[in-house]
């Protein structure tokens, strides 16, 4: 009788002890789990990062930047007016190590791709080199360039993207 | 009865420290679940897009200061200000910015993104204007932009959970 007392309380001990090692390695894996997204999140946020980051540094450069030719702009804006000038300098192909540049306005919105090259400034869509694009890098830009209203030279302001491949990744 | 009594005791304790082991447990749970839905990341693609957005250049003019961008329309909407046209800052802010949006940030079943919610107050905190579209989910990034004068531009984007 005194035996098998003695036997239902080990019995007790090993279940208790059993939903205690369970309760902790269940509270465990939840911590993993969510440790384990947050890092897959800020991957995912680190690549973006990195992806835009070089996008803007080029849109940011003194070759594309609005600068103080456009009024009011800060970053993230290109000047189209610039952009078709420097595309006729071939010695650029290999400054910036790209394979191709392609800036193309998304707001307003055109019915198809009119390429700036054959219809500066009605266009949608400028090209730096003239072949096509697998743009693995774009980040939105507002896409200015100057237009004559009533004989004086205004800005006029499109909000574009700036879409980037490059050779070496 | 003593050996009833003590079994009574022993499934009592064991019956507490269930309890205790599920509270703890659903705690661990409801913060897991909950703590996502809250956070909303800061994305540099948000700020990139909030900030060649405003500087988009509008249809609408007004008397002595030629075509106003979207940042400037902020402060015209805020101030009552209608354009020489006849259309008011207002209405051209929320147009414009409604159809931006739309074309920037496809949102649906075939989409990467289920929605978002763009918010302008003024200094005082007044609501300017809010364009939604789309479902509110766990995952989502945005940015919030202030203007020289105060006017708070925020944008939040929804991805697909």
């Amino acid at each position: 009788m005194v035996n098998k007392k003695g036997q239902l309380k080990i019995q007790q001990m090993i279940f208790m002890l059993l939903a205690v090692t369970l309760f902790f390695v269940m509270i465990g894996m939840i911590f993993l789990v969510i440790s384990t997204s947050d890092l897959r999140r800020e991957a995912n946020l680190l690549e973006e990062k990195e992806a835009l980051l070089l996008v803007t540094k080029l849109a940011n450069s003194p070759e594309f930047s609005c600068g103080d030719s456009v009024d009011n702009r800060k970053t993230h804006c290109v000047d189209l007016d610039k952009l078709m000038i420097l595309q006729q300098f071939p010695e650029y192909e290999e400054f910036w190590g790209i394979d191709n540049i392609q800036v193309r306005k998304i707001y307003p919105v055109g019915d198809e791709d009119v390429f700036c090259k054959d219809s500066y400034p009605d266009c949608n869509v400028f090209r730096m080199f003239d072949r096509n694009l697998t743009a693995d890098r774009s980040n939105f830009v507002t896409v200015c360039h100057k237009e004559l209203r009533e004989g004086v030279a205004r800005d006029r302001c499109e909000l574009g993207l700036l879409m980037v491949s490059y050779k070496n990744k | 009865m003593k050996l009833n009594k003590s079994g009574q005791e022993e499934l009592i304790g064991f019956a507490l420290i269930m309890i205790i082991v599920a509270v703890v447990m659903l705690i661990f749970l409801s913060l897991s679940l909950a703590s996502p839905n809250k956070k909303t990341v800061e994305s540099y693609e948000v700020e990139s897009f909030l900030s060649s957005a405003l500087s988009y250049t509008t249809g609408c003019e007004t008397y002595g200061r030629g075509l106003r961008d979207l940042e400037d329309l902020v402060r015209d909407c805020n101030g009552g200000l209608t354009c020489t046209n006849g259309d008011k800052a207002c209405d051209v802010l929320e147009n414009t910015f409604t159809e931006i949006l739309n074309v920037s940030w496809r949102v649906g079943p075939n989409w990467p993104y289920n929605g978002y919610t763009l918010k302008i107050y003024n200094e005082e905190e007044t609501e300017i204007l809010t364009v939604k579209e789309g479902n509110e989910t766990g995952d989502s990034r945005g940015y919030t932009s202030l203007d020289g004068r105060g006017n708070e531009i925020s944008l939040t984007i929804y991805a697909k959970p």
